[in-house]
């Protein structure tokens, strides 16, 4: 498609942010040799505790979306299924994995084959590939809400690491709501997770002093959550501004800003980058400046992000006038409740905020959520991405599509991709199935009524 | 007196047949493109074979069947998988060889063997046409070129386009739509062989790649497929001559070795043929019992009776 | 000479046909529920003590059509089922439903029967699986509390400690007496086969313990001894949550197999581990549920001292296995992603292993039959020569 047929208009801030982005990993693959301790976590942003702690932070997901936004996957998976990782399994643990083979290869680990230099169906040439560079971890901490496999993928890296690093793992009760009393953010389950999280947090700060041998700064733990609550505000605001119409950036931006929010450090960067993303998107406001050229349908996103496909996306939506304007992976995670954070004892507010992972909920609360969503958005049409290897996401989403169209006329469509494996994406679904719900919203809008029934499933 | 021996390989698109003398050497080979599983098929394969050998069935000292339709070949002493086939019979034709890919028409094998030519680990993609011969036809007939053509077509590709899909009903798609965009078909399809190579890469990465490795079946004999599949290993590819024909071949060595003979080739203490007991045997035989057979197999034309030397399968269960 | 015939054939019905089971056992005890429970980890004593039947639900093989609106495809195929179960009414049979795992695909499975049965209480108590933990113990004596607190109002009669006890002291007995043919199995006893040995065990997630016990003892008591023949000896593994079907593990059988041992949930890891019948009952349950990640480790549970990969070698050494056959449902995360370090740790023992993927429609025989007989023909050659 060639750049005057393509109708997306991405806010051009987020350059900035990928550069920090960058400087981040660069500065990780020299941190052994800078002499600090390197933490390999997954789940809910700890990179706070870790900063106050002075360690060297890898968020795995975060590595393994890198890769995959940057078409690098390949060399890791294939790494992982030559340990054994089947192609069906998470392919965010099943890349991350890939890697710590690699970086275990890289420290002269023969983990695969036991043929000689031959063996590998990565060879060791291949230590140059991003996918290898990640510096080996000196413990795990696990920090999953929701998803089982998010849980258990830390203690299988511990495995393929030999059983010597320590590793800590904090457990989240899953906001199921067995009582009556139980909503978003209220009720007694609510509340006594929040205190068993919090307690297994300073649990988790216990053992950092041991790990680092140094009592943990408290001050620079509020010090840094202050900069990442602000960030999170500035970040909202901005969220709220793209319920203007026409919308002045879309989901696609946000999806660019999720790894600022996710682990870069707490700091006046981090909130100079947000404070930049919301001035942008104001001034586009101001100036009649909208995220899609001439946008004709406004799109709720359903489902984890598509790492591999992200700029392909955003330009095919656009090209049929779509803005994709929200999504549960975008607005109900990353600190996406700053109010809960007392910064003067933060513990609590991140406690809250690691439960609110966005697998952690069951479909009622998701209902409330998206409906929420699709409300203050104005929505015409939900696109749900069903994940094929992230059963997390997608366990609930045939009941959203039913409710949406029940509760609000909303239509849907289901399109199959993956968040890091390109190859279950299938373009000519989605393609055909968007297409098809865009006519029938037209049809919709030029009788004024609602629709029959959803576009497919 | 000299002897002879048998082995068919009675796969899902082919049937191939291969004699071999009590050196291990090939006197005669046959393969016979056929519908799925083809009794008749496969008459015809071994009426070729033995027709070329100079013999006739009483002239055999020994029968092996492999390939899905083992079970249907009359006359075999017993059967192996064509994994133990395949593997045999790339390691004669090709000494010293540790991994062996087969693609076939509607599977595809990675095989690692040992010093001797054994099999040690393999895993298998019979599920679907991922990496399949089948997955060459889609791109033939998209390109709407024979298979023969496709191979140069393909070497003279440069582009890398992303033709990711693994699912060969969605390739089809979307070599159809890249076509739409005017793209050059050689950049498809050696994008296309790319594609297959890496999936190809995934099955090995199952088994552990090791070197040498030679590439067997059908789609051995498409010079892009070996190219590509190289390129994607990091390693040479080697072809036996007769790439379709190393599961019979395999088989013939077999059936040699169960009558007894080894061939001549690399000494082995343990084969593959365990010649005292039978090879399948399902539980205490008392507990099972075929519905009154006889064991005798008489065709619709009356032309040949065969005595069926199989263990034949319990009908209860 | 009694012949076990008759109580294996009470035992596969139940087995079989749990809903069949569900109304005799409802005709006979008017008035008291019977509550579905997922697997894995669910304490089946407590519901028990309550005066409820609880059935852990069993996969019933039926094609998936319904429940596809419901989950997506690449859901395992055991909540799939669930899905469909629920959807199609096939879940009337049950006054409620209970879950203790925190496998997301029985979570979203769970959460979709919840939507769709609105008439019936769905609660889940999430046991905690990282079982290195400090807080881990009292963590979970604390939700094996909230257990029987639910039981109590649910039943609207407080579960009274003896009532544990007995409930307890009855599950122990039937678990005792079916661990016993395992490991008869494992020292030589081919007497049961694979698909005989997974009814007595399924029967045993559906019936009273008490009525279990009683059937079951009937047909051991009759049954005679039988020695291994010279088939290839195999470890089964995994196949967590469900059962395979009867179908493979005849094929495995007939394709020049014999199983000697398993570590299937619908085998030895449903019976391993008995509960503490001294102190405080609720108590004894919760380390039951710690020891069981010790005695057979689940992949479904984070522990860094309980090795499944140690198990096994281990298992296969004392049973004599030849080999192993990991069997891994599609889609089944938990096994997944500790499949790797299992097959490592085969291969460093020198092992020989199989790895098949069931799925929940169809079964590929000739695929299936291919893989276990090259298996055979691996693990015959390196048999020792014995003439």
């Amino acid at each position: 498609m060639d750049a005057t047929q393509d109708r997306s208009n991405r806010l051009s801030v987020t350059r900035a942010g990928g550069q920090l982005i960058t400087d981040y990993w660069d500065n990780l693959f020299k941190a052994r040799e800078q002499g600090k301790q390197i933490v390999w976590y997954n789940g809910g942003a700890l990179n706070p505790i870790f900063q106050a702690a002075g360690l060297a932070w890898c968020h795995g997901e975060a590595f393994a979306a890198r890769l995959a936004a940057q078409r690098l996957e390949g060399p890791a998976q294939l790494a992982g299924a030559e340990y054994g990782y089947n192609a069906e399994l998470c392919s965010y643990a099943r890349t991350h994995l890939g890697c710590s083979v690699l970086t275990l290869g890289n420290q002269g680990h023969k983990l695969q084959g036991n043929e000689g230099e031959q063996s590998g169906v990565v060879g060791i040439n291949d230590s140059q590939e991003l996918a290898a560079r990640l510096p080996s971890p000196d413990f795990f901490v696990n920090n999953y809400a929701g998803c089982s496999t998010g849980q258990q993928w830390d203690g299988i890296s511990f495995r393929v690491f030999g059983k010597q690093l320590p590793i800590f793992n904090i457990s989240h009760p899953f906001l199921w709501g067995n009582k009556p009393d139980a909503g978003y953010l209220r009720g007694e389950e609510w509340e006594s997770a929040s205190r068993y999280v919090a307690g297994q947090l300073r649990e988790l700060i216990s053992f950092l002093e041991a790990q680092t041998g140094r009592p943990f700064d408290y001050d620079a733990l509020t010090e840094a959550m202050t900069y990442i609550k602000r960030a999170a505000q500035l970040r909202r605001e901005g969220l709220d501004l793209c319920q203007a119409k026409p919308a002045p950036a879309t989901f696609w931006d946000w999806i660019a800003c999720v790894a600022p929010i996710n682990f870069l450090p707490g700091d006046q960067a981090l909130v100079d980058y947000f404070a930049g993303v919301r001035d942008e998107i104001a001034d586009r406001l101001a100036a009649g400046v909208s995220g899609v050229r001439d946008e004709k349908y406004r799109l709720y996103f359903d489902g984890i992000m598509n790492w591999n496909k992200l700029g392909f996306l955003s330009r095919k939506f656009a090209e049929h006038g779509a803005a994709v304007l929200c999504g549960r992976y975008i607005h109900n995670a990353f600190w996406q409740e700053p109010q809960l954070i007392d910064t003067a004892d933060p513990i609590l507010g991140m406690a809250q905020h690691y439960l609110l992972c966005p697998t952690n909920h069951g479909t009622k609360t998701l209902d409330y959520l998206t409906l929420r969503d699709c409300r203050d958005y104005d929505v015409d049409g939900i696109v749900f991405h069903s994940t094929r290897t992230c059963r997390a996401f997608t366990g609930p989403q045939r009941l959203l599509a039913r409710s949406a169209q029940d509760k609000l006329g909303i239509p849907s469509i289901f399109f199959e991709g993956d968040v890091a494996d390109a190859s279950f994406y299938k373009e000519e679904i989605l393609e055909s199935r968007l297409a098809a719900m865009l006519e029938a919203i037209d049809v919709r809008r030029a009788r004024g009524g609602q629709l029959a029934g959803a576009i497919s499933s | 007196m000299t002897r002879r021996y048998l082995g068919v390989d009675l796969g899902s698109t082919t049937a191939k047949a291969v004699v071999t003398d009590a050196g291990g050497a090939i006197l005669a080979a046959s393969t016979v493109q056929m519908g799925a599983v083809s009794q008749r098929g496969m008459q015809r394969a071994v009426d070729a074979a033995l027709a070329e050998a100079g013999i006739t069935a009483d002239g055999l000292d020994g029968t092996v069947a492999t390939g899905y339709g083992r079970r249907l070949v009359p006359g075999a002493a017993r059967t192996y998988t064509e994994i133990t086939c395949h593997a045999r019979g790339t390691a004669a034709m090709c000494p010293g060889v540790r991994l062996v890919i087969d693609i076939g028409g509607q599977d595809s094998k990675a095989i690692t063997v040992d010093a001797d030519g054994l099999v040690e680990n393999f895993a298998m993609n019979d599920r679907c046409a991922s990496g399949t011969g089948r997955f060459y036809e889609v791109l033939a007939r998209a390109l709407e070129c024979d298979l023969g053509e496709l191979a140069d077509l393909a070497r003279r590709g440069g582009r890398d386009l992303e033709v990711s899909s693994m699912c060969a009903t969605f390739a089809e798609t979307e070599i159809v739509s890249l076509l739409a965009q005017g793209l050059p078909p050689a950049d498809i399809a050696s994008s296309v062989h790319r594609a297959i190579a890496a999936r190809t890469l995934a099955l090995v990465a199952q088994v552990g790649k090791r070197a040498p490795v030679v590439l067997t079946g059908g789609v051995a004999r498409n010079r892009a497929a070996v190219h590509f599949l190289a390129e994607a290993l990091g390693t040479d590819v080697q072809v036996p001559d007769r790439p379709q024909i190393t599961g019979a071949y395999g088989a013939a060595l077999l059936a040699m070795e169960s009558a007894g003979r080894s061939p001549a080739g690399p000494a082995s203490g343990s084969g593959d043929a365990d010649m005292s007991v039978p090879m399948f045997p399902g539980p205490a035989e008392s507990d099972r019992s075929c519905a009154g057979c006889d064991g005798v197999v008489a065709p619709a034309d009356g032309a040949t009776k065969v005595k069926l030397r199989l263990i034949t399968r319990a009908v209860t269960g | 000479m009694p012949d076990a015939t008759a109580p294996l054939a009470r035992l596969a019905e139940a087995a079989r046909d749990p809903r069949g089971y569900i109304e005799r056992w409802r005709s006979a005890h008017p008035g008291q529920p019977v509550v579905g429970v997922l697997p894995m980890n669910f304490p089946r004593e407590i519901a028990y003590a309550a005066g409820t039947l609880p059935v852990v639900v069993q996969d019933d093989q039926q094609p998936v059509t319904e429940g596809r609106s419901l989950l997506a495809e690449f859901y395992c195929g055991y909540t799939r089922n669930l899905a469909d179960q629920a959807a199609t009414g096939r879940f009337s049979g049950y006054d409620a439903l209970f879950l203790a795992d925190h496998c997301i695909q029985l979570i979203g499975a769970a959460d979709v029967m919840r939507a769709v049965l609105p008439d019936i209480p769905v609660f889940f108590g999430m046991l905690i699986s990282s079982m290195s933990d400090t807080w881990a113990p009292a963590k979970t004596a604390e939700m094996m509390g909230e257990f029987r607190a639910e039981f109590g109002s649910f039943t609207g009669r407080p579960v009274s400690d003896e009532a544990l006890a007995a409930s307890i002291a009855a599950h122990n007995r039937d678990r005792q007496l079916i661990r016993g043919l395992f490991d008869e199995r494992s020292a030589g006893n081919a007497v049961f086969t694979p698909g005989q040995l997974q009814d007595i065990v399924g029967s045993g997630m559906v019936m009273d313990p008490v009525e279990h016990y009683e059937l079951l003892a009937g047909a051991v008591r009759a049954a005679r001894t039988a020695p291994r023949d010279d088939r290839v000896r195999v470890h089964l593994s995994a196949h967590l949550c469900h059962a395979p079907k009867r179908e493979l593990l005849d094929l495995i059988e007939d394709s020049g197999v014999i199983v000697v041992d398993d570590d299937l949930f619908h085998g030895r890891r449903y019976v391993s581990t008995d509960v503490d019948e001294t102190g405080d009952p609720i108590e004894a349950i919760a380390r039951w549920y710690a020891q069981r990640n010790v005695n057979i480790p689940c992949p479904t549970r984070v522990q860094q001292d309980a090795d499944w990969d140690a198990y096994l070698v281990g298992a296969v050494r004392q049973s004599g296995a030849e080999a192993v056959i990991h069997l891994l449902p599609k889609f089944c995360e938990p096994h997944m992603l500790y499949y790797p370090e299992l097959r490592k740790g085969l291969d460093a023992a020198g092992i020989p292993q199989l790895l098949l993927e069931t799925e929940h429609e169809g079964l590929p025989a000739e695929s299936f039959r291919t893989r276990v007989e090259a298996l055979v023909e691996r693990v015959r050659r390196k048999r020792p020569v014995t003439h």
